[in-house]
C-alpha cells in the first residue's frame, strides 16, 4: 500500500481526535503550527538540536521539525497546550515558574515537554540525568541553572503526589 | 499567589510565566494574517558580485507566487537604510556585498511554493574580488567595499565627527596626557596582540516580520524589534510616510541580546508586502538570522605600563573591529570598545584609537555587553600579567587601581558612579580568594565597565480603570529580561495594588508610547522611571479625588493594601474612581516623560549610568584534550536597588553563560567569505551540562543608580567580565591565551607551548 | 522545505526491495528520518518514493539466537529501543553505552542504529563500535536474497556504503564478546558530532592479551581499524606502556583533515588519549575489575 502525495491523517492531538486531509510531506511542526493553530510549538534550529519544537508521541520526545505528521497518524501528541488540565497548571509547569526557569520563552515548551518525558520514565532523576537527557535543549537566557532547580522541584513534587 | 502584592525588592512572579509555560504566549511568526503569503529570500552565493541581471519569469509562472522582489522595484522609494550609516539596500541594486547578502524575495501562497520558486530565479551574477578579512580589508590599496564619499549618515548616527575613508567606517580615538613618554620610563611594560571572533547572538526566535498595507499610505507590522520607534522612523522615512501611519506591534520577542536591536528584516517584508499586494511573513532560518547580525571580530594590540609599586601609569591600545559589509551598529561598537580600553582604572596617560572595518563579510551590529566583551579580557589579562611580573597578587593590584565613586572616568563624561572596589572584593569572597588553590586549578577575575542607557528618552502611560486595574503603556519589548514583571512591581510599589490588577501589554507604536529603544540595559532604568513617573502621577490624582471625598489635606492620605486610607477611613481605587466620575466609568491617566537632565544625552556626555562588567570563575583543565571545566562563578551585580532580586539572579546566571560560550565555545568561522558553520551542528552554544559546579551570585544595592529608588540596569556586565575571567584563571595555571574562544584544541596548544618554553 | 513524494509502506523487506527496483534513484529507504528528512529538508536530496521499512513487522525486534550466541538487531530497532533493552544490558552492554551518548534523547527516540549505519555519516559513534565488535555483520536483503556484510567492507567512503540500490539492511548481528571479554567506547565531542571516537576490544587469559581489536572513528571518511596497535598488544600484558605504544600506533595511523573539528595535529593528540582511555577501560572490564 502507498501513501500519496496527499493523504488522510487521523491522529489525536492533546486527547482530541483529529482527522485532515493533508500533504505528505507536511512536517509535524507545520501541522501543529499552520493547520491546527497550536503554536506553542517553536521552530528554532531545525535540525533536531535545540529541542524548542519537542512534542511528545506516545509520550515520548521527538523533533516535530524533523518528523514527518505521517508518522503520528493513530498515535497520541501531545503538546504544550495540553499539559494544563482543565484550567490546572501541570506541576512542571508550575515548578518552572516557582523557579524563574524561564525568560523569553521560547524554549520554554520544549523544555517542559522534555522535562515531563523524562519523569515519566525516571521520576526522581539526580543531577546527571536531567543534565544528559536535557542537554538535547537549548536555552540562551537562563544559563541553565533555573532549569535544572525547576527539574529537581518537579520530580519532588510529582514524587510526593504519588508517593 | 497572583493576588500578593509584589512592590519593588520582592522576589515577584514572572506575570508573562503562565502565559509561557502554557504556550499561549504569542511571538511574531505565531501571528497568521488573513490572505497572508510566505516570504522565503534569495541571497548570494558570493562574497562579493555585480549582479548583472535577474531573471524570475519561470519563478512568476509558477502556481502560487504572488510577486518577486528585485532591486529594480525600489526606484520609487529610497531603498537604502540603516541608523548609522545607510550603507544598505533592501535587497542588492547592483552588487553583493557578503556571502548572503539578500537579493531577491519571492511571496507565494505557501512556504513551499516560495522555496521551489528561489530555484527557479536565474540570477548573472560577475564574481567580483573581495576582501574577507580584516588583513584584505586594511591593507595598502585594498579594494574598498563602498565608496565612502557616497556614503550618507543614517538618522540615528550619534556619530558626531563622520569622515569614512578607505574601508574604515568610523573611527573613534581617545587620548589623556602622553602615553608615550611614559613607556619609555615605566618599570614594567606588557604587551601583546589579541584576537576576538565573530559570534552569533542565537536567540532561539530567529529574526521575523509581518507587513500589511491597508492603502497606499496606511502600514501594520508584527516585527520582533528590540527599537520599535527606530525601526518605525527607518521605514517612514524609506517609503515616504508619516511616521504615525507606521504602526509596529510587538509580540512576545524569543530573545534579543542585541541580535533584534534596530531595523532587520522589517524593510524586506514590507516592500514585498508593498509589491504583493497582500499581507507578507518573513521568518529567517538560523543560517540567515547568523548573516542578519553578529558580533564584529576584531584584533587588538595592546600595551599597558606601570610602576614598580604596582600603579598602573598608560594603556595604548588600537584596534580594528570587523563590521561586515554594512556599517549596522558598528560605529556604535567601535565607540564602546574604545571606552572600555582603558579599563575601570586611574590612568596617567592613555592613547586609544579603535576603526570600524568594512569587508565582505556579513554585517555585525549589537550583541550583548558589545564593547566591553570585546576589550575587558584583553585589559585585565595585562592587569594581571603586570601584577605577576612584580608578584603582586591579581586583587590587591586592582584595588590599588580601581576608580573611587566620584573619579572621573573619561572626559567628558559621567564620573564613577559604582562602588567598583566593594564588588571586587565580594568577587573575591565568594571564590574564597585567599584560601589556598587546590592544585592545577585556576583562579580568575575580571572588572570591567560598560558605558550604558543609550539616549535618555522614554516615556509612559499608566491608565487606571474604573474597577481599579492598570494597564501600563510603555514601548519597552519583552525580550526575557522581565520587563512586564519589573514594570508591573513599580506600579505595585507606589498604587500599593497587587500585580493581579496591572497589565503590561504588547508594545505597539499606535498606542504605546516613545521610548527609544530596548537595549544597553536601559529599560528599568529609563522605560522604569518614566512608568514611576506615571504611576506618581496617577497616585497625585488619587490623593487629589481623595482629598475633596474627605476634604482632608493630602498629606492625611495614604495608599496602603489597594485602598486609600484616612485615619481608619478608607476607599477603594475603585470607590475613588466612582466618587469622581459619578458612576461606574471613566479612567484616570498618569503620564511618566524621561529626558536629558542636562544637554542633549549623547554619548560623548553620558553614559546614563557605568554598568560594572565584574566576575570571577575558578576552573580546572584536562591538559590531555584542553577542555575547560569551571568549577565556580562569582557575579556581582551592582545595580543600585534590586526591583526583582530573582530576575536579576536569572539575568546573571543568564548573561555568564554567554560569557562562558563566547570565551571557550562560539566562533562563526569563515572561509574566503563564506561561514563555514552557519548551523547549530557545529556552532556550539553551551549546553545544560556545560554549567559550571556552583554559581554564587551577589546583588549589590548602594542606590546610587539614575532610575527610580536609584536603581540602575542589569544583565551585560557578566558577560563581559566572564572572557576576563576565565583568560585570567588559565593564566593562574600558566595557560596563556590570546586568542578568543579558548576552544580545547587552543588550550591544548597553549599547555603545549608552555612546556616547550 | 521537502519536495512532494509517496510513501509506501511494504510488508516484507522483498517488497521493499522490489520497490526499490521499481523506482530506481527516485526512491530512498526511510526509517527513523533523522538524518534523511535533514538533507531532503536542505535540499541536498530529493526522493519522490519513500520505502517506510517501519511498516515491516519483522525487523523490529532484538533477538538472542542461542546457539551461536549472537544479538540480532532488526533494522527498525530505535535508538532508544537498544539503549533501555534488558536483553542488551544482560549480554551487550557497551551498544546500550555508545546508545546511551549518541546525539541527543529525540534522536534517539526516532532514530534506527540501522539508518545510522546506512547513512554513513563519518562521525557516527555505532560505525566505530561495528568496525570494532568481533564478528560483527550486516545483514542485507533484495529481492536476489540475503547477504551478510562485514563492517570493513560495508563502509565505503563518507556517506558511501556497500548497500546495493536495491537492498535494504535488515539486521545488524552482535555475536556475543567470549568471557575474558572486555570493551570499551570513548569520544570527545565539542561539536553536535564527536571530534573522534574509539571502539577497543581486548581479550585476555592470564595476564596476557590473546586478541585486540581497535577502530578509531570520526577523523576520517569511514572509521579505521588501527592493525598495528593491535598487533602491538596481542602477546602482551597489559600496562600502561603498553596502552601508550598502542595509541601512538593508532594516532600515526590516522590520516585527518584540517576541518571544524580541529587540526590533523589535534585528532591525533584526541586518538592518543582516547585509545590509551579505551584500552585501559576495556582491560579493567576484561579482568572484571569493572563489570560492565
Amino acid at each position: 500500500m502507498n501513501i500519496q502525495p496527499t493523504f488522510k491523517l487521523t491522529t489525536t492531538i492533546n486527547s482530541i481526535p483529529v482527522d485532515a486531509e493533508i500533504e505528505t510531506r507536511t512536517l509535524l511542526i507545520d501541522f501543529l503550527r499552520e493547520h491546527l493553530g497550536l503554536t506553542g510549538t517553536k521552530r528554532s534550529c531545525d535540525m533536531q538540536i535545540c529541542g524548542s519544537c519537542t512534542v511528545l508521541v506516545d509520550g515520548k520526545p521527538v523533533s516535530s521539525c524533523t518528523t514527518l505528521a505521517y508518522e503520528v497518524n493513530d498515535r497520541e501528541v501531545l503538546t504544550i497546550e495540553g499539559m494544563a488540565q482543565n484550567g490546572e497548571l501541570h506541576p512542571i509547569q508550575q515548578a518552572f515558574l516557582d523557579e524563574y526557569g524561564l525568560q523569553c520563552g521560547y524554549c520554554t515548551p520544549g523544555m517542559v515537554l522534555a522535562t515531563a518525558a523524562l519523569l515519566n520514565e525516571n521520576p526522581r532523576p539526580d543531577d546527571t540525568e536531567i543534565k544528559s537527557f536535557l542537554s538535547g535543549n537549548l536555552c540562551r537566557c537562563t544559563g541553565y541553572f533555573p532549569i535544572l532547580n525547576a527539574v529537581r522541584r518537579a520530580s519532588e513534587r510529582i514524587s510526593k503526589e504519588e508517593g | 499567589m497572583l493576588n500578593q502584592k509584589y512592590g519593588v525588592g520582592e522576589k515577584a512572579p514572572r506575570v508573562d510565566g503562565p502565559s509561557k509555560v502554557t504556550g499561549e504566549a504569542k511571538f511574531t511568526a505565531d501571528i497568521r494574517l488573513a490572505n497572508m503569503l510566505e516570504a522565503r529570500v534569495l541571497r548570494s552565493p558570493f562574497p562579493h558580485a555585480r549582479i548583472r541581471s535577474i531573471d524570475t519569469s519561470q519563478a512568476e509562472a509558477l502556481d502560487g507566487v504572488v510577486a518577486i522582489l528585485t532591486g529594480t522595484d525600489l526606484g520609487d522609494i529610497d531603498p537604502y537604510y540603516g541608523h548609522a550609516v545607510r550603507d544598505r539596500p533592501i535587497v542588492a541594486i547592483d552588487a553583493a556585498r557578503f556571502a548572503g547578502d539578500p537579493v531577491a524575495v519571492v511571496a507565494a501562497e505557501n512556504a513551499y511554493i516560495a522555496a521551489e520558486a528561489l530555484e527557479l530565479i536565474r540570477i548573472d551574477y560577475e564574481e567580483l574580488p573581495a576582501v574577507t578579512t580584516l588583513e584584505e580589508a586594511l591593507a595598502e590599496g585594498a579594494l574598498r567595499v563602498h565608496d565612502a564619499d557616497l556614503l550618507r549618515l543614517g538618522l540615528f548616527h550619534g556619530l558626531g565627527d563622520f569622515r569614512p575613508h578607505d574601508n574604515i567606517c568610523y573611527e573613534h580615538h581617545m587620548t589623556k596626557g602622553q602615553a608615550e613618554q611614559i613607556f619609555a620610563e615605566a618599570d614594567v611594560v606588557v604587551e601583546g596582540e589579541f584576537r576576538f571572533p565573530a559570534v552569533y547572538q542565537y536567540a532561539l526566535e530567529t529574526h521575523a516580520a509581518t507587513a500589511v498595507w491597508h492603502s497606499s499610505d496606511q502600514l501594520e507590522l508584527w516585527a520582533n524589534c528590540q527599537h520599535p520607534y527606530l525601526v518605525r522612523a527607518e521605514l517612514a522615512d524609506m517609503f515616504d510616510l508619516p511616521k504615525a501611519n507606521v504602526r509596529i506591534h510587538v509580540p512576545f520577542i524569543g530573545g534579543g541580546f542585541g541580535s533584534k536591536s534596530y531595523t532587520r528584516m522589517e524593510p524586506i517584508a514590507v516592500a514585498m508586502a508593498r509589491k504583493a499586494k497582500r499581507p507578507v511573513r518573513v521568518v529567517n532560518s538560523v543560517t540567515e538570522s547568523m548573516w542578519t547580525s553578529r558580533r564584529h571580530n576584531m584584533i587588538c594590540r595592546m600595551r599597558t605600563a606601570a610602576r614598580a609599586d604596582g600603579t598602573l601609569l598608560a594603556r595604548t591600545a588600537e584596534m580594528w573591529l570587523d563590521t561586515g559589509a554594512y556599517a549596522d551598529n558598528g560605529p556604535r561598537v567601535v565607540a564602546t570598545a574604545a571606552d572600555a580600553a582603558p579599563g575601570p582604572y586611574r590612568w596617567t596617560a592613555y592613547q586609544i584609537d579603535a576603526y570600524g572595518v568594512y569587508t565582505h563579510r556579513s554585517p555585525s551590529g549589537s550583541y550583548r555587553a558589545f564593547g566591553a566583551t570585546h576589550l575587558e579580557w584583553i585589559g585585565e589579562s595585562q592587569v594581571d600579567q603586570v601584577a605577576r611580573k612584580l608578584g603582586m597578587d591579581p586583587l590587591e593590584i586592582r584595588v590599588k587601581n580601581l576608580l573611587k565613586p566620584g573619579e572621573p572616568v573619561r572626559t567628558p563624561g559621567k564620573p564613577m558612579d559604582a562602588d567598583l572596589i566593594g564588588d571586587i572584593r565580594k568577587i573575591a569572597e565568594g571564590l574564597e580568594w585567599d584560601k589556598p588553590r587546590p592544585p592545577k586549578v585556576g583562579r580568575g577575575l575580571g572588572i570591567g565597565l560598560l558605558a550604558a542607557g543609550s539616549r535618555p528618552v522614554s516615556t509612559a502611560f499608566a491608565r487606571l480603570e474604573s474597577e481599579g486595574t492598570v494597564t501600563v503603556m510603555v514601548s519597552t519589548s519583552e525580550l526575557g529580561q522581565g520587563a512586564r514583571t519589573a514594570m508591573s512591581q513599580i506600579v505595585s510599589q507606589e498604587l500599593s495594588i497587587p500585580l493581579s490588577q496591572i497589565r503590561v501589554p504588547d508594545g505597539d507604536t499606535m498606542v504605546t508610547p516613545y521610548d527609544r529603544s530596548t537595549g544597553a540595559s536601559r529599560s528599568t532604568t529609563l522605560a522604569g522611571g518614566a512608568v514611576h513617573l506615571a504611576a506618581l502621577d496617577l497616585k497625585d490624582q488619587l490623593i487629589t479625588i481623595a482629598t475633596s471625598k474627605w476634604q482632608v489635606a493630602r498629606s492625611d492620605i495614604i495608599l496602603r493594601d489597594g485602598r486609600a486610607w484616612v485615619g481608619d477611613q478608607s476607599a477603594t481605587l475603585s470607590e475613588l474612581l466612582f466618587y469622581h466620575f459619578g458612576f461606574s466609568g471613566g479612567e484616570l491617566f498618569g503620564r511618566g516623560i524621561i529626558r536629558p537632565e542636562q544637554g542633549q544625552g549623547t554619548y560623548a556626555a553620558g553614559p546614563v549610568f557605568w554598568e560594572v562588567c565584574v566576575g570571577g570563575v575558578e576552573l580546572e583543565v584536562d591538559e590531555e584534550t584542553g577542555r575547560i571545566h569551571l568549577r565556580k562563578i562569582v557575579s556581582v551585580a551592582d545595580v543600585g536597588t534590586a526591583v526583582n532580586p530573582a530576575m536579576i539572579k536569572g539575568q546573571e546566571m543568564g548573561g555568564a553563560a554567554q560569557g562562558l560560550g563566547n570565551a571557550i565555545f562560539e566562533e562563526m568561522v569563515f572561509s574566503d567569505g563564506q561561514l563555514l558553520n552557519g548551523t547549530l551542528a557545529d556552532y556550539r552554544v553551551p549546553r545544560m551540562d556545560d554549567i559550571a559546579d556552583e554559581f554564587v551570585s551577589y546583588i549589590v544595592q548602594n542606590e546610587d543608580g539614575p532610575g527610580p529608588y536609584g536603581l540602575k540596569g542589569v544583565g551585560e556586565g557578566i558577560l563581559a567580565a566572564m572572557p576576563a575571567a576565565i583568560v585570567n584563571a588559565l593564566a593562574d595555571i600558566g595557560i596563556h591565551i590570546d586568542e578568543l574562544p579558548a576552544t580545547p584544541e587552543r588550550v591544548w596548544r597553549a599547555i603545549q607551548q608552555s612546556k616547550s618554553v | 522545505m521537502l519536495k512532494p513524494f509517496v510513501i509506501h509502506e511494504p510488508q516484507t523487506p522483498h517488497q521493499a526491495s522490489e520497490l526499490l527496483n521499481e523506482y530506481g534513484w527516485d526512491a530512498t529507504v526511510y526509517a527513523g528520518g533523522t538524518e534523511l528528512l535533514l538533507v531532503m529538508k536542505e535540499g541536498l536530496a530529493s526522493y519522490s518514493h519513500l520505502i517506510n521499512i517501519k511498516t515491516i513487522n519483522e525487523i523490529h525486534t532484538i533477538q538472542l539466537v542461542e546457539d551461536d550466541p549472537t544479538l540480532r538487531i532488526g533494522a527498525g530497532v530505535t535508538h532508544r529501543t537498544i539503549e533501555t533493552s534488558p536483553v542488551i544490558a544482560a549480554h551487550a552492554p557497551l551498544l546500550a553505552e555508545m546508545e546511551r551518548s549518541l546525539a541527543n534523547v529525540r534522536v534517539r527516540t526516532m532514530g534506527t542504529l540501522a539508518g545510522n549505519l546506512c547513512f554513513a555519516e563519518p562521525h557516527s559513534d555505532p560505525a566505530t563500535v561495528c568496525m570494532a565488535w568481533p564478528g560483527a555483520s550486516f545483514e542485507l536483503t533484495s529481492t536476489d536474497g540475503i547477504r551478510q556484510v562485514l563492517p570493513d567492507e560495508f563502509f565505503i567512503d563518507l556517506f558511501m556504503t556497500a548497500r546495493q540500490e536495491n537492498e535494504i539492511m535488515t539486521a545488524i548481528n552482535f555475536p556475543l564478546l567470549p568471557s575474558g571479554t572486555g570493551s570499551a567506547y570513548r569520544k570527545f565531542v565539542l561539536l553536535e558530532r564527536p571530534s573522534a571516537s574509539v571502539a577497543a576490544f581486548v581479550s585476555v587469559t592470564s595476564d596476557m592479551i590473546t586478541s585486540a581489536r581497535l577502530a578509531v572513528g570520526s577523523v576520517g571518511p569511514v572509521p579505521y581499524r588501527a592493525t598495528t596497535a593491535e598487533n602491538l598488544l596481542v602477546g602482551e600484558k597489559p600496562g600502561e606502556d603498553l596502552y601508550r605504544a598502542a595509541a601512538e600506533a593508532a594516532a600515526s595511523a590516522a590520516d585527518p583533515v584540517n576541518d571544524l573539528y580541529g587540526s590533523v595535529e589535534y585528532k591525533r593528540q584526541l586518538i592518543r588519549v582516547l585509545t590509551r582511555q579505551a584500552l585501559q577501560q576495556a582491560f579493567e572490564r576484561a579482568m572484571g575489575v569493572e563489570r560492565l
